[in-house]
């Protein structure tokens, strides 16, 4: 700020006062904004991982004929998908299109409710993994990498 | 003068130091921290992005951008101290951006259609109001664009980054400094011819 007189510190001073004075924010725009940064889910939910597809809704996916599976398929705007099949007391899935390493991910499928439960399974190079779960009610995964966490929106089953 | 009169009759640390705060504080995952951030700094990004000449919805929505940019990408941010800096120019980035688009939409300057609009109690109209400010506003209202948006956007930074504004305001980084002082002037002239002082 020496670089500059004193004088124009004082006037640039008096501009800002004005500007604060005669357009001053939307009284409710701080709140919006804490609103909106708190809808962004910040510790948690980064970018939420999008439900494409669920095999329970279209029968004519379960080519496998799997009749106990459930597929689900979920994505990402970054680009990267997780599908994950729910077959008895297994869950299975595979991380596709991963930039990242895969031996630094962690997937985590959780239920909430009375019998809420947690299951963490790392994934194998291939962006495998495999949990002995029996997830019902209202699932979700969630991916954790490197400190950040993308969560899916709760799934019913 | 020195740099605290900046904050004189605002509370006694400066945004700048209260925001850095905050962002460290939340990332080291205090939650709640973020609110204090934003709060800090929206009043802030509020004059930064009406300096480019956008409308009261649009400016609300370039600030929205800005925070959900931050959450998106704080990990980029190396130095907690920079938090206020990178938030200004992710603003000042998106109404430029905004202004542009809005410009080629429609013809009439985005200032002349703000006394127009029955929106609230215009800004200028409120200056009006009180004859001092009158004389300050007409004086800053009688500079280019160019003065007027530089002027309001230095005005609230600390550090401004000389290079994504030469950028925005399409003047070499150089000039930027002597421009500054050289839209003082100008309106100091327009003062006295005011009669103001």
């Amino acid at each position: 700020m020496n670089v500059h007189s004193t004088g124009d510190d004082a006037l640039l001073e008096e501009l800002r006062d004005m500007w604060l004075t005669y357009d001053p924010p939307p009284s409710d725009l701080v709140a919006n904004m804490i609103a909106a940064v708190a809808a962004a889910d910040l510790d948690q939910e980064w970018e939420l991982l999008v439900l494409v597809r669920d095999s329970a809704e279209e029968s004519a996916a379960q080519v496998r004929g799997l009749a106990t599976a459930r597929m689900l398929y979920f994505t990402v705007a970054e680009g990267w998908s997780l599908d994950a099949e729910i077959d008895g007391d297994q869950v299975r899935g595979q991380l596709l299109d991963f930039d990242g390493d895969m031996g630094s991910v962690e997937v985590v499928v959780e239920t909430r409710g009375a019998a809420a439960e947690l299951w963490r399974a790392g994934l194998d190079e291939f962006g495998f993994f495999s949990i002995e779960a029996e997830p019902t009610g209202e699932v979700r995964f969630t991916v954790h990498h490197r400190g950040h966490a993308v969560s899916s929106r709760w799934v019913e089953l | 003068m020195s740099e605290d009169s900046r904050t004189e009759g605002q509370s006694d640390e400066s945004p700048w130091s209260k925001a850095s705060g905050a962002f460290i504080a939340w990332r080291s995952g205090d939650a709640r921290a973020v609110d204090e951030l934003v709060s800090t700094m929206t009043p802030v990004l509020w004059h930064v992005v009406r300096a480019y000449g956008l409308d009261r919805q649009a400016a609300e929505d370039v600030i929205q951008a800005t925070w959900l940019g931050l959450v998106r990408h704080h990990q980029t941010i190396a130095d907690p101290k920079a938090v206020a800096s990178w938030l200004i120019t992710s603003a000042r980035r998106g109404a430029a951006a905004q202004a542009r688009s809005a410009r080629r939409a429609d013809p009439v300057e985005d200032e002349k259609l703000h006394a127009a609009l029955p929106d609230v109690e215009s800004a200028e109209a409120l200056a009006m109001l009180d004859d001092e400010a009158a004389g300050l506003w007409n004086a800053v209202a009688s500079l280019d664009e160019r003065c007027q948006k530089l002027l309001r956007v230095v005005a609230f930074m600390d550090r401004p980054d000389y290079q994504s504004l030469s950028h925005d305001l399409d003047m070499p980084v150089g000039s930027i400094g002597p421009t500054r002082a050289r839209c003082l002037a100008k309106v100091r002239t327009a003062l006295a011819k005011g009669g103001g002082r």
